[in-house]
C-alpha cells in the first residue's frame, strides 16, 4: 500500500461539489412540492393523478423494439471504448516503459485497426 | 473523517441503487439505477485509491456496458408484467437462497473477527514502482513485464468484434454507402441540365 | 536479447496470430467464395505453428530456458506435444468443414479465422506458467468457442449450443477467476512456481478453496462430471466440424492446462488435489457410461462418450507420477484420434438429399450399403471401448497400469468394472449397423477429403498403431519429464 501514492485530498473539491449539487438539485425538486402542498389546496383524485395526454388515450406500449442492428454497433463501441481506455495509463508511463513501451501500444492498435478494417469491409459500419 | 462520511455515503448509494435496479417496474430505469450504482462504485474505489480502477467503471461500465445494457433491454422487449407474475410463486426460493447468502456473510464475518487468515506475502514480482500513481504504476507494468499478455488480450478484443459480426451482422442490400469516385467523377454536365420549358408547358426530366 | 529469446519461444503463436489476422483481411475482400482457399492457408499456418514448436519435443525441452517473458509462459516439451495434438485436430476440424457447410450454404470466410485464434489461445493455454496467462489463454479460446458454437446462426439448435455453451462457459470463467483470486490472495503471487514455493509445507484453508475453485472450474472445460451438464447440447447443437473441434482440441488443452497447474502450482499438495482428481474420473467414468445409454442421438452418444474417456484419462492424473503424465498424454494422442475419426464418420452419414444423419436407429444395416463406412465406425466405437486389439486398449491399459504402479489398485479395479459397462452402448451402435433391419437412410455420398481423414484414423487406431507405441510412448516419456522437471 505504501507505494501507492494518492492524494486523496486532490478529489476534495470534487466531492464538495458533488454534495453541494445534490442538496441543490433536490432542494429544485422537493421545495416547490413543499410549498405548494402548503399554500394550496390539495384533492388528489383519480382523474387528477391520470398523466396528461392531448389527444387520445396511451393504446400502446411507448417502447418499440429495437433492431438487433444496434447490438452490434453497441459491441464495437465497447472494443474500442476499451482500446481507449488502455490509452491513458500507456500515454502517462511513456517516460518508464520507453520504446518497447510504445510499439507494444501500436501492435495492440495494428490488432485492432484490422478488426475495424474487417467491419468497415463487412459493412458493420453501415446502417441503411 | 471526511473519507469515512463519503465511505458511507457512496456505500449506502451503491446499496440503495442496487435496491432499485432490482425493484423497479421498468427495465429501462432499472439500467439508469445500475449506472447510479457504478458511479458510486467508481466513488469507492476512489477512496480505496484505486483510481484507475474508478475512471475504467465510468469509462467503461457506464460509458459502454450500460450503453450495451440498455440496447438489449430494448431489443428484447420483455413482458415485465408477466415475468413479475412468477413471483409470488418463486418467492420461498428466493428467501432460501437469500438466507443461504445470509448465513454465508455471518459465517464470513465470524471467521474473519476470528482472526487467523495467513494471507500470503506478496511476492515483488508485480509491485508498482516507488514514487509512480497509480495509473503510471499499472502502464510501468502492462507495457513491459505483461506486453505478451496485453497484445493477446488485444486479440481476444479482436475476437470478440468478429464474433459479434459474424452473427449478427446481415448483408443488407438496401444500404446507401458513399463511393467516393463515383462521386468525383461526376461533373456539371451531368449534375445539372437547362431547358427553357415553353409557356404553358411542363419541364420532362 | 532476453526479448528476443521470448519472441523465439512463442513463435508457434506469433504464426497463428499474424496468419490469422492477414486470413481476416483475407476474409473481409474475399468474401465467402475466398473460404476453401482461406482454410487451405489457415491449415498451411497451423502446420508451420506445428514445426516451429515441434523441436522443444524432440529435444525434450525443459527447465529455465523455456521460459519466456518473464516466467509467463513456459514452452517446453509437454507444452509442445500438447500444442502438436492441439494443431493436429484444429486442422482435421478445418478439413472437415466446406463440405459440411457449404451445403446448408453457410460457409464462411471467418470460420477458420476463429479456429486459427481459437488454436492460438490454446497454446497459449498449455505453455501457461502464470494464472494470468492461464486465464488470457483460456477466454481467447472459449470467446472463439462460443462463436463457433453458434456458428449456423438460422439454425435454432446451433444458437441455442451457442448460447448454453456461452452462459455456463461464462460462469465456469467466474468460477476459476474466484478460485485464482483466492489462489493469489494467499500465495501472494500470480507465478506458478511462485504459488508451489508459498504454498510449501502446511496449506491454509483459503488456499486450499482456492485450488477446489480452480479445479472446478478446469473440470468444466474438460467436460468432466460433475461439471458435464453442457457437453450433451453443446455437442448435439454445435455443427458437427465445430463438434469434432470441441471434442479434440479444447479437450486437450484444458486436460494439459489441468495437468500444468495441479503439477507446477499446485504440486506440494498432492494429498489435496488428489481426492478430488479421483472422485471427479470416477464420477464422470460413471456418469459418461451410465448417460450414454439412453441416447438415441449419435452425437449426444459421442458427447457422453468424450465425458467417459475424460474420467479415464484423470486416472493417469490421480495416480500423480511422472509415469501417469506420461500415459494420460499418449492417451489423449489416441483419444483425439478415436474422436476426430468418429465425427468424420458421422460427417460421412448422409441421406440421398445429404442432409445429415444423426439419429442412431437411422443407420441400422449401416454395413449393407456403406461397407467401409461401417467397419470404420465399428472400429472407433471398439476401440473407444478399449476392447484389444485396437489402439485404444493401449491408452487405458498405460493409465491403468501408472495407477496400480502408484499404489491405486481399488481406482483401477473400478474403472476397469465401470470400462465393461461402458462397452454396453458402443456395442449397441455396432449391433444396430450390423444385424438390424437395414433402414437405408444414410445413403449419400461422401467428400474425398472426409474419406481421406477417416482411413488416416482408422489406421492409426488399428492394430497397426501399435508399432507407433515405442515411438509415442517416447514423446510423451520427454513431455511427461518436462513437465515433472525440478530445476
Amino acid at each position: 500500500m505504501e507505494s501507492l501514492v494518492v492524494d486523496l485530498s486532490q478529489y476534495l473539491p470534487i466531492l464538495i461539489f458533488l454534495v453541494i449539487a445534490l442538496a441543490l438539485s433536490a432542494a429544485f425538486v422537493f421545495l416547490p412540492m413543499g410549498v405548494a402542498r402548503l399554500t394550496g389546496t390539495h384533492k388528489p383524485d383519480a382523474e387528477k393523478l391520470s398523466e396528461y395526454e392531448c389527444g387520445f388515450p396511451a393504446f400502446e406500449d411507448p417502447r418499440s423494439q429495437f433492431d438487433v442492428r444496434f447490438y452490434l454497433v453497441a459491441i464495437l463501441f465497447i472494443v474500442f471504448d476499451l482500446e481507449a481506455a488502455f490509452l491513458f495509463p500507456w500515454a502517462v508511463s511513456l517516460d518508464m516503459t520507453g520504446w518497447p513501451g510504445w510499439i507494444t501500444m501500436m501492435v495492440f492498435l495494428f490488432e485492432l485497426a484490422i478488426g475495424l478494417a474487417y467491419a468497415w469491409k463487412k459493412g458493420a459500419l453501415e446502417w441503411e | 473523517m471526511i473519507q469515512t462520511l463519503a465511505f458511507y455515503i457512496f456505500a449506502s448509494l451503491v446499496i440503495a441503487s442496487a435496491v432499485m435496479v432490482i425493484m423497479s417496474r421498468n427495465p429501462v430505469h432499472s439500467v439508469l439505477w445500475l449506472i447510479v450504482a457504478f458511479f458510486n462504485a467508481a466513488g469507492l474505489m476512489v477512496l480505496v485509491g484505486a483510481e484507475f480502477i474508478a475512471m475504467l467503471l465510468v469509462i467503461v461500465y457506464v460509458g459502454a456496458v450500460a450503453v450495451l445494457f440498455l440496447f438489449v433491454v430494448m431489443m428484447l422487449d420483455i413482458d415485465f408484467a408477466e415475468l413479475r407474475a412468477g413471483f409470488v410463486k418463486n418467492f420461498p426460493l428466493g428467501l432460501a437462497i437469500a438466507l443461504v447468502l445470509l448465513a454465508e456473510m455471518v459465517m464470513g464475518l465470524g471467521a474473519y473477527k476470528a482472526g487467523g487468515m495467513q494471507l500470503g506475502t506478496p511476492d515483488g514480482t508485480a509491485a508498482a514502482a516507488v514514487g509512480a500513481s497509480n495509473i503510471k504504476a499499472i502502464g510501468a507494468l502492462l507495457y513491459s513485464k505483461y506486453l505478451f499478455l496485453f497484445e493477446s488480450a488485444g486479440i481476444i478484443l479482436l475476437v470478440a468484434m468478429i464474433g459479434a459480426i459474424v452473427l449478427t451482422h446481415r448483408q443488407r442490400g438496401d444500404t446507401r454507402g458513399q463511393v467516393i469516385s463515383r462521386q468525383v467523377a461526376r461533373r456539371p454536365e451531368e449534375a445539372t441540365v437547362n431547358t427553357q420549358p415553353e409557356v404553358g408547358k411542363g419541364v420532362q426530366l | 536479447m532476453e526479448f528476443q529469446a521470448s519472441l523465439a519461444l512463442v513463435a508457434p503463436e506469433l504464426v497463428l496470430s499474424l496468419s490469422g489476422l492477414a486470413l481476416l483481411l483475407a476474409a473481409a475482400w474475399g468474401g465467402d467464395k475466398a473460404s476453401r482457399l482461406i482454410s487451405i492457408l489457415a491449415v498451411a499456418a497451423l502446420v508451420g505453428a506445428g514445426f516451429l514448436a515441434a523441436p522443444a519435443l524432440c529435444n525434450g525441452a525443459s527447465g529455465p530456458d523455456t521460459l519466456a517473458f518473464g516466467g509467463q509462459v513456459k514452452v517446453d516439451a509437454f507444452a509442445a506435444f500438447a500444442k502438436l495434438l492441439i494443431y493436429l485436430a484444429a486442422a482435421a476440424s478445418l478439413i472437415v468443414a466446406p463440405a459440411f457447410f457449404e451445403r446448408v450454404k453457410a460457409m464462411r470466410a471467418e470460420y477458420p479465422v476463429l479456429v486459427l485464434f481459437a488454436a492460438m489461445g490454446m497454446g497459449i493455454m498449455v505453455s501457461a506458467a502464470d494464472l494470468v496467462t492461464l486465464y488470457i489463454g483460456l477466454e481467447l479460446n472459449s470467446l472463439a468457442a462460443y462463436v463457433l458454437a453458434a456458428f449456423l446462426r438460422t439454425d435454432e439448435r446451433s444458437a441455442e449450443a451457442g448460447l448454453k455453451y456461452f452462459v455456463l462457459g461464462a460462469l465456469a470463467s467466474g468460477f476459476l477467476l474466484y478460485g485464482m483470486s483466492l489462489t493469489y490472495g494467499f500465495a501472494g503471487t500470480t507465478s506458478f512456481a511462485g504459488i508451489h514455493a508459498a504454498l510449501a509445507g502446511d496449506m491454509s484453508k483459503g488456499a486450499l478453496f482456492g485450488l477446489v475453485f480452480v479445479l472446478s472450474g478446469l473440470a468444466f472445460k474438460i467436460s468432466a462430471a460433475p461439471f458435464h451438464m453442457w457437453t450433451p447440447d453443446v455437442y448435439e447443437g454445435a455443427p458437427t466440424p465445430v463438434t469434432t473441434f470441441f471434442a479434440s482440441a479444447p479437450k486437450v488443452a484444458a486436460m494439459a492446462l489441468t495437468m500444468r497447474v495441479v503439477v507446477d502450482a499446485f504440486g506440494a499438495q498432492v494429498q489435496a488435489w488428489q481426492q478430488i482428481v479421483m472422485i471427479v474420473a470416477l464420477v464422470s467414468i460413471v456418469v459418461g457410461a451410465l448417460g450414454a445409454i439412453g441416447q438415441d442421438n449419435i452425437k449426444r452418444l459421442m458427447a457422453y462418450s468424450s465425458i467417459n474417456n475424460v474420467g479415464f484419462i484423470l486416472i493417469g492424473l490421480a495416480a500423480a507420477t511422472q509415469q501417469g503424465a506420461s500415459a494420460m498424454l499418449v492417451y489423449l494422442a489416441i483419444y483425439v484420434a478415436m474422436t476426430i475419426g468418429g465425427f468424420v464418420a458421422i460427417l460421412m452419414l448422409k441421406d440421398a438429399n445429404g442432409e445429415p444423419v444423426e439419429q442412431i436407429a437411422q443407420i441400422a444395416g449401416l454395413s449393407s450399403h456403406r461397407k467401409v463406412l461401417a467397419v470404420c465406425l465399428a472400429m472407433i466405437m471398439f476401440s473407444l471401448a478399449g476392447i484389444p486389439p485396437l489402439f485404444g486398449f493401449w491408452g487405458k491399459f498405460l493409465v491403468f497400469q501408472a495407477a496400480v504402479q502408484a499404489g491405486m489398485v481399488p481406482l483401477a479395479a473400478i474403472g476397469i468394472a465401470a470400462s465393461v459397462i461402458g462397452a454396453f452402448y458402443y456395442l449397441k451402435v455396432v449391433k444396430v449397423m450390423y444385424f438390424d433391419e437395414p433402414a437405408n437412410v444414410a445413403v449419400g455420398k461422401s467428400d474425398w477429403a472426409h474419406q481421406a481423414l477417416l482411413a488416416i484414423c482408422a489406421i492409426f487406431i488399428s492394430p497397426l498403431g501399435y508399432l507407433l507405441t515405442g515411438w509415442l510412448g517416447g514423446m510423451a516419456d520427454k513431455a511427461a519429464a518436462a513437465l515433472y522437471f525440478v530445476g
